[in-house]
């Protein structure tokens, strides 16, 4: 009886669910969706997802209202950039350091010198920002690869797209001034032709700023390179340098120390200070602006495709195929081919990524990426435009 | 260092009975320091130092920082020692706080920095607020015993070697000047303290070592990888040519009789006169190299012509 | 382009290799396969460690990104479904920059890739294919081919090159990575593709001339 009923046992396939399938193989998966012409995220090949930003939110300059300036915020500029479900904030504070190694000088001798090094350093004429990327994961810790080469990668982009010019880091210091009567005021070179005189008899040191940049990301959901270079894009464009100056009786502050039975008179460090009321846009370079989009390239599999009885005999070549803006857990795991994109929407390059672990990147492939780059840079450039 | 190595019981034994007959696995004798070979970069300050199968890269950098607050009229001298798996899978990469590898560096800091080799006054550029921070970054390449003495040779050849740019103090202002500009300054190397470890053995058992009078205590000097790992204790000892005692440093292990460790400093003096003459005529050897050219390079001098 | 290689040069490591190009030079060493951590541990494939060494000071940021980079190049070259559950650990010292640390990283990069592949060969890891690396410049519209660090500074925008080559050193079978960044336009971009596969090209023919020399010389060795 056994035995009869043995020659019965019918074989049934295995099946999942969709959910499932897509936790026990990505790959699968993905290559499924593919077939259908659409991805895990129920977004068409070439779609991006939607951007909104709010500028400068957290500042302590809000747009073109001084008056609501908060004295006790330290935040010069700031963006909050969401995309799907991904939200970046990012925060540019400032440092005032001073230059240790002063390159112009006065010196008539020196001059015939600095000709020969003018002109000399292309990369030298810019200034980096100091990012600090953290990619919230529910846990503290010590900062991950992943955001350590993000920082990385924003320091070196900004660096070499030029966006900063170190002239306008400079600072432009000030004197305050007490007057007999005993009121303090500050006035700045720029502003009065005396006080460019007397501050440079008053003091031979340069000071600049240094620009800190925070990002911190909620929900990643995939790579986040491009949306943190775009929130720090935005952030820059509204960012708003304080005025910075020196009291005037400080400037010649002398000190004696004395150890081991030596001494000698130490100038001390000045007091350079923040004008709490008054602020200088920084000023970037606009033709240097460019936007980060990211895509993937994979190679569609006909044998893990959906309606696989159309197409079992004739052997299909695989076809690279472009994905633009990775998202989602399974794109992330399964492409190994990347390329990442900063363009202007003029087409003026700033910075291309390709890793070409996975699927071929060919020529072919690379214009049509850069040509949404291009488009897509349209698109986030008229985000920060003035509201007509 | 070099926990996870493990040998075979025969092959210990073998080393170790061997070293009974007065005979070392490279055929060295027990107070043969290996050859020692220097090698320059392109840069100054930038040392290859090879003993037998050890290969320490050293790099001296520098630049302009601020003093201690204590320290206003002193430079800053910094010698980092991070080990990888470079040398030897053995090692963590810029994990050095296994105990062998903290003691290295504590001596190799104190035979040199502490030692006052470097004239650190020397680097004050302007009291309290500028100064040169000199830098040497020790790399381990390729381990085979001896770190701690080809390390010493390394930083101090490098040190010797190296040049930073020259400067101009106007009040508060300072000008670098570019090497290719003005021709660059040395150091001040006040002495150079050389590094000799002796390794000892013990070919009796614990009793007769504390105990008896025989003395018969193994005592080699440079001990490879495989000797360093079967011995039972080590002394460092830091000469420089002025017959001075820089440093001694033997942290307990096999108990040894005094007398010897005395003979063991002579030894090591001889080393260090020949050590310290070699390194004097290689950095002497590499600068004349360069100098070759150097009255056509400086543009004082045509300066001055006019 | 004049390069200096050599592989075998250090005798604790499975595999080593010294790669020299201008004034940039980069030791790199391959111990592997290895018994993991257990949390670098993958169940089906080879891990892979990269340590990247700076010439002076300490790694910092700049080093992890280097490492990152040389991740995705060298990742796709191992085979490295031959050793499931070991590892493999690839350190690279730099000796020389050969350029302006705080502002760039390219000549290092292609030179710690090069180094890789030679070492590679040498510790015995299954490859899938070769790889060679070469940076390159814009110049006022001009192309530099393996820039010098003076050439890199004055330069408008700069990049690195790295390919994926198979059938004896012929056949550019993709691109494994092109890291470009400063001011450029999409012709200057695939100007740079065409010249760049042409010098990475030649330069894996040097690289397995290192190899080759290396392995006769030790085939007369054992003879004699």
């Amino acid at each position: 009886m056994a035995s009869s009923e043995a020659d019965t046992v019918e074989v049934h396939p295995v099946t999942f669910p969709p959910q499932v399938l897509a936790r026990i193989s990505p790959e699968l998966s993905l290559q499924r969706h593919l077939s259908l012409g659409i991805r895990p995220s129920l977004k068409r090949f070439e779609e991006f997802r939607d951007v909104h930003i709010d500028q400068n939110t957290l500042s302590r300059y809000k747009l073109e209202n001084a008056a609501s300036e908060d004295s006790t915020n330290s935040v010069l500029g700031s963006n909050v950039l969401k995309s799907g479900k991904t939200f970046v904030i990012t925060s540019i504070t400032g440092g005032i350091v001073e230059e240790t190694l002063p390159v112009e000088t006065e010196d008539p001798g020196e001059q015939e010198l600095e000709d020969l090094t003018k002109g000399r350093d292309e990369i030298s004429k810019f200034a980096p920002v100091y990012p600090l990327v953290e990619v919230e994961r529910g846990r503290v810790g010590a900062p991950t690869d992943e955001e350590m080469t993000i920082s990385q990668k924003l320091h070196d982009y900004v660096l070499h797209s030029g966006l900063i010019p170190k002239s306008s880091l400079k600072v432009q210091c000030g004197v305050r001034t007490t007057e007999k009567s005993g009121e303090a005021k500050v006035l700045y070179p720029d502003e009065d032709v005396d006080v460019s005189t007397s501050i440079r008899t008053l003091s031979q040191r340069k000071w600049s700023y240094v620009l800190y940049a925070k990002i911190v990301v909620f929900s990643r959901t995939g790579p986040v390179f491009d949306l943190c270079w775009n929130s720090l894009l935005y952030a820059l464009q509204d960012t708003r340098l304080p005025r910075a100056f020196i009291d005037e009786r400080a400037t010649d502050l002398k000190m004696t120390i004395r150890t081991r039975g030596r001494s000698a008179s130490v100038r001390e460090t000045y007091e350079i200070l923040c004008d709490p009321r008054r602020s200088i846009p920084l000023k970037i370079s606009r033709e240097s602006v460019g936007y980060a989009s990211s895509f993937g390239v994979i190679d569609l599999d006909p044998e893990m495709a959906l309606d696989q009885e159309d197409h079992d005999m004739e052997k299909e070549e695989r076809q690279p195929i472009l994905l633009a803006d990775l998202d989602t857990e399974a794109e992330e795991a399964c492409i190994q081919s990347t390329i990442c994109i900063i363009t202007d929407s003029n087409g003026n390059l700033k910075n291309i990524d390709i890793l070409g672990g996975g699927a071929r990147v060919t020529p072919a492939i690379l214009r049509r990426a850069i040509n949404l780059a291009q488009l897509r840079a349209r698109n986030l450039e008229f985000l920060t435009a003035p509201e007509v | 260092m070099a926990k996870d190595i493990e040998f075979s019981t025969s092959e210990n034994k073998f080393i170790l009975d061997a070293l009974r007959q007065n005979l070392r696995l490279d055929g060295r004798s027990f107070d043969q320091f290996r050859d020692v070979d220097i090698k320059f970069g392109k840069e100054y300050g930038d040392v290859t130092v090879t003993m037998g199968k050890t290969k320490i890269h050293c790099r001296i950098s520098c630049q302009i920082a601020q003093p201690y607050e204590d320290r206003p009229f002193e430079g800053l001298f910094l010698i980092s020692t991070e080990t990888s798996p470079m040398a030897g899978p053995q090692f963590e990469n810029g994990n050095s706080t296994g105990e062998d590898e903290v003691l290295c560096v504590r001596i190799i800091e104190k035979a040199v920095r502490r030692s006052g080799a470097l004239d650190v006054e020397g680097l004050c550029i302007v009291a309290g607020s500028k100064c040169w921070a000199i830098r040497a970054d020790v790399h381990f390449l390729d381990c085979d015993g001896g770190l701690l003495d080809a390390s010493c040779i390394a930083v101090m050849t490098a040190l010797l070697h190296f040049k930073k740019p020259d400067i101009t103090v106007l009040g508060d202002r300072v000008t670098v000047h570019p090497t290719d500009e003005r021709e660059p300054v040395p150091l001040g190397i006040l002495h150079i303290p050389i590094c000799v470890t002796f390794s000892f053995f013990n070919p009796q058992d614990t009793e007769e070592n504390i105990k008896g009078d025989s003395n018969a205590e193994i005592a080699i000097i440079d001990a490879n990888l495989k000797e360093e790992l079967l011995r039972d204790g080590t002394l460092t000892v830091t000469l420089n040519k002025n017959r001075e005692v820089v440093q001694v440093s033997k942290a307990g292990g096999l108990p040894m009789d005094a007398l010897s460790l005395m003979e063991n400093c002579y030894k090591a003096y001889t080393i260090t006169e020949k050590l310290t003459d070699q390194i004097l005529a290689c950095v002497k050897e590499d600068d004349s190299k360069r100098n070759q050219y150097a009255g056509l390079l400086s543009s004082e001098n045509a300066r001055d012509a006019t | 382009m004049s390069i200096i290689a050599s592989t075998g040069i250090l005798n604790h490591v499975d595999g080593s290799s010294e790669f020299e190009s201008h004034s940039t030079k980069v030791v790199c060493s391959v111990t592997g396969p290895i018994e993991p951590k257990a949390r670098q541990e993958l169940p089906t494939q080879l891990a892979l460690e990269i340590i990247v060494r700076p010439a002076k000071g300490v790694p910092n940021t700049r080093e992890k990104l280097i490492e990152d980079k040389l991740r995705g190049v060298l990742t796709p070259l191992i085979a490295r479904y031959l050793y499931p559950r070991r590892l493999c650990q690839i350190t690279f010292q730099v000796m020389e920059a050969g350029e302006p640390e705080l502002e760039f990283s390219q000549r290092e990069l292609s030179c710690c890739i090069n180094a890789a592949v030679l070492a590679l060969v040498d510790s015995g890891i299954g490859l899938l294919a070769m790889a060679s690396s070469v940076p390159l410049a814009i110049i006022k519209g001009q192309l530099v081919v393996d820039p010098n660090a003076q050439q890199l500074q004055e330069s408008q925008s700069v990049h690195t090159l790295a390919l994926e080559i198979t059938e004896s050193g012929k056949n550019v079978q993709n691109i494994l990575l092109l890291d470009s960044t400063g001011a450029f336009t999409q012709n200057e971009l695939f100007q740079i593709l065409s010249q760049g596969e042409e010098r990475c090209l030649t330069l894996v023919q040097e690289l397995r001339k290192v190899l080759g020399d290396r392995i006769n010389s030790e085939i007369i060795r054992t003879k004699t």
